[in-house]
């Protein structure tokens, strides 16, 4: 498979991330293909959250952790450079974590919360009408247009995973970093992100962590598994469940360990 | 099947023991209200005698015409002994004596007080009642015995005829003592008021919140977000935990050596007071508001991390708001206890006796807690209601604080 430089949305190379003395990833090089949904997936503690926290460099809360290796935007701006800064980085790169986590204000306070403090609105009408996109795109507007001013906490687990992915699409990212997003989720909340996943890559980039190896093989186009904070295969999603590379992977996929 | 009797007894024998120790609290607790409202009721009324005032220009020398100030300057010490001559007629010298102080020595200030408001009653007559000495609201409120002999009586047989008789014509009746809530304290026990001391307290709050809240929010949210943990910011725990256990009277030695030795401040106002208290408040303040701060989930903060706020945006529109709650409990808790404290007030002279009521944090002043200790201290037996009723003022005010406390935690408290 040849591709540009260009048709990668984010490339990395020989990332080693430590906590303290402890190795969480073991030089792991992966190139992410844009407007593709990836997932990474394998056994827990395997180092993919972790992975997915790296590039949109969330790990730089934690003290201990170290992160090493390359690091590259669009194939040319360096995620850990100087010359890009945090914020602006998870401007383009956005996240949907685990649980649910919307700030217990207003529905519309959280979509608007980003798009505020980024300066991307200029007047209220223009706003809203991020916000009102936003929601349409995260599929919620149906069932909120008429309670926008309800605190977010009072909406279903799965109307609030769906607010995250608002309130993320709302600063116009490029690429989505997902974090088990269905883990906290009953079925059909599950099936409605699914769904809404498959309508989001369209216009962007997205790379999922997921437990669910059947999910993985739902919504992705690529798929690496990783083992011990190794990359043991990456590769088109049809091809890693039907005839992957690597014994350790097939025995994954058919459930012998993990 | 024994053993499961035996445990289930147990279990019946505990709950006993329970509902005992809390019986036993209850029944303390009731004793130290009965004692205080049966003593403290009695200051908030207070025995009047009637009579009639002829507001007599030739003793006050003063005519309609004059203004307020020679009003207010005017001497009314004669104008009251002429009636109480007035109104007890045929008395000889050693007679009106022991009347006149059957009225309260500041019987003067009382006319004084009404004429300022009614100027027009100069040269007429009106019928007013006269507050009575506390000597003798004590004889009417039953506080004194009257059938123990004369030499221990504070009120001789004399007075109790007289008295008798003012009684059986229906002059003596009792009023709802306002001047307890509208004046300052006094050397005499019937027109001491609490009020001067409400408003040093008041103050001394003011100062102590103003003071300790701001720097133990900065603190905390210094402590909690920002810096980094390390061999520095442990000690700095320690050293909050511990002045959070010192006792009060050091931090008053603090404001006496530091405040107003050093930096020169004014002894015995409400605004080194209010500073003392913040020094004891501040580490209740700071470990309330980081306990608070740490409650925040870190899902909120890595939700707007992840929008791409700064470290300092996400703790201001995040973070703060949520632990703000938490925060102005402990805070409104520190107070309370800061309100009740005496030890400190006493190390920086807040328990002087002081009439004036302060119209600000420099003016001198005492506090709830140090007026009460003052009056305790007096002999007059009408300074020991006043006690009580200070006390029951203080639980008022502390009862309200703690009762805002909670409900400031209900209403803000955030349902994840």
């Amino acid at each position: 498979m040849v591709e540009q430089v260009n048709s990668f949305a984010i490339k990395t190379k020989n990332v080693s991330v430590h906590y303290g003395n402890k190795m969480a990833i073991d030089d792991v090089t992966i190139n992410f293909t844009k407007n593709d949904v990836t997932s990474l997936i394998g056994p827990s503690g395997c180092g993919k959250s972790t992975f997915l926290r790296c590039l949109n460099r969330m790990n730089d809360v934690i003290d201990s952790c170290k992160v090493q290796g390359e690091f590259l935007l669009n194939g040319v701006t360096d995620i850990y450079g100087d010359s890009i800064q945090v914020e602006t980085l998870r401007e383009k790169i956005g996240m949907v974590f685990q649980k649910p986590n919307p700030f217990p204000k207003s529905i519309f306070e959280n979509v608007a919360y980003g798009p505020k403090i980024h300066g991307l609105a200029s007047t209220q009408s223009e706003l809203n009408d991020i916000v009102m996109e936003s929601l349409n795109r995260a599929g919620l507007y149906e069932e909120v247009k008429d309670r926008m001013d309800d605190i977010a906490t009072g909406l279903s687990g799965g109307q609030q995973q769906r607010l995250c992915i608002a309130r993320a699409i709302a600063i116009r990212p490029e690429i989505i970093l997902m974090d088990e997003p269905c883990s906290a989720l009953d079925p059909i909340a599950t099936a409605r992100i699914e769904e809404l996943i498959n309508e989001l890559k369209e216009n962007y980039t997205i790379i999922i962590v997921t437990h669910s190896m059947s999910q993985a093989s739902r919504i992705s186009q690529r798929t690496a598994f990783f083992h011990l904070g190794k990359l043991i295969e990456h590769g088109d999603t049809s091809k890693i469940f039907t005839k992957p590379d690597k014994e350790q992977t097939n025995d994954y996929i058919t459930g012998r360990f993990g | 099947m024994n053993s499961l009797n035996k445990r289930l007894s147990a279990e019946k024998r505990f709950q006993a023991y329970g509902l005992f120790a809390v019986a036993l609290s209850m029944f303390f607790v009731l004793i130290l209200m009965w004692k205080i409202f049966s003593t403290g009721s009695g200051a908030f009324v207070r025995t009047t005698i009637e009579a009639n005032v002829f507001f007599n220009p030739d003793f006050i020398q003063v005519n309609q015409n004059s203004l307020e100030k020679e009003l207010y300057r005017a001497s009314y010490v004669a104008l009251a002994d002429d009636v109480v001559r007035q109104n007890h007629p045929n008395l000889n010298e050693e007679q009106f004596i022991k009347v006149r102080e059957m009225y309260t020595r500041k019987f003067d200030y009382q006319l004084r007080d009404y004429l300022l408001d009614n100027p027009d009653k100069i040269g007429q007559s009106i019928i007013m009642k006269i507050t009575a000495s506390s000597d003798l609201d004590q004889i009417v409120k039953g506080n004194y015995p009257r059938d123990v002999p004369e030499a221990q009586r504070k009120i001789n047989d004399y007075q109790l005829s007289v008295l008798d008789k003012l009684t059986s014509e229906g002059k003596v009746s009792s009023v709802f003592n306002f001047w307890f809530f509208t004046k300052g304290d006094s050397r005499d026990p019937e027109t001491a008021g609490i009020w001067g001391a409400v408003m040093g307290s008041l103050y001394a709050l003011i100062i102590c919140f103003s003071f300790a809240f701001p720097i133990g929010l900065l603190a905390s949210v210094y402590l909690e977000e920002f810096v980094k943990p390390g061999k520095v910011t442990d000690i700095i725990e320690v050293n909050i935990n511990n002045l959070a256990a010192v006792p009060s009277i050091v931090f008053g030695l603090l404001g006496l050596g530091m405040l107003i030795g050093v930096i020169g401040l004014p002894y015995q106002v409400p605004l080194v007071g209010g500073l003392v208290l913040g020094f004891m408040t501040l580490p209740t303040i700071i470990i309330a508001s980081r306990a608070s701060l740490r409650s925040v989930p870190p899902s909120i903060r890595e939700g707007a991390l992840a929008v791409g706020a700064t470290k300092m945006q996400t703790v201001f529109h995040h973070v703060i708001p949520l632990s703000l709650p938490g925060t102005l409990t402990g805070t409104i808790i520190g107070m309370a206890q800061a309100l009740g404290e005496t030890a400190p007030l006493l190390m920086i002279g807040m328990v002087a006796f002081v009439m004036e009521i302060p119209g600000g944090p420099l003016d001198p002043a005492t506090g709830l807690p140090s007026q009460i200790y003052l009056w305790s201290e007096s002999a007059e037996r009408g300074f020991l209601e006043k006690t009580s009723a200070g006390i029951m003022l203080l639980l008022l005010f502390l009862i309200i604080m703690n009762t805002a406390a909670v409900l400031i935690r209900r209403r803000l408290e955030v349902k994840w």
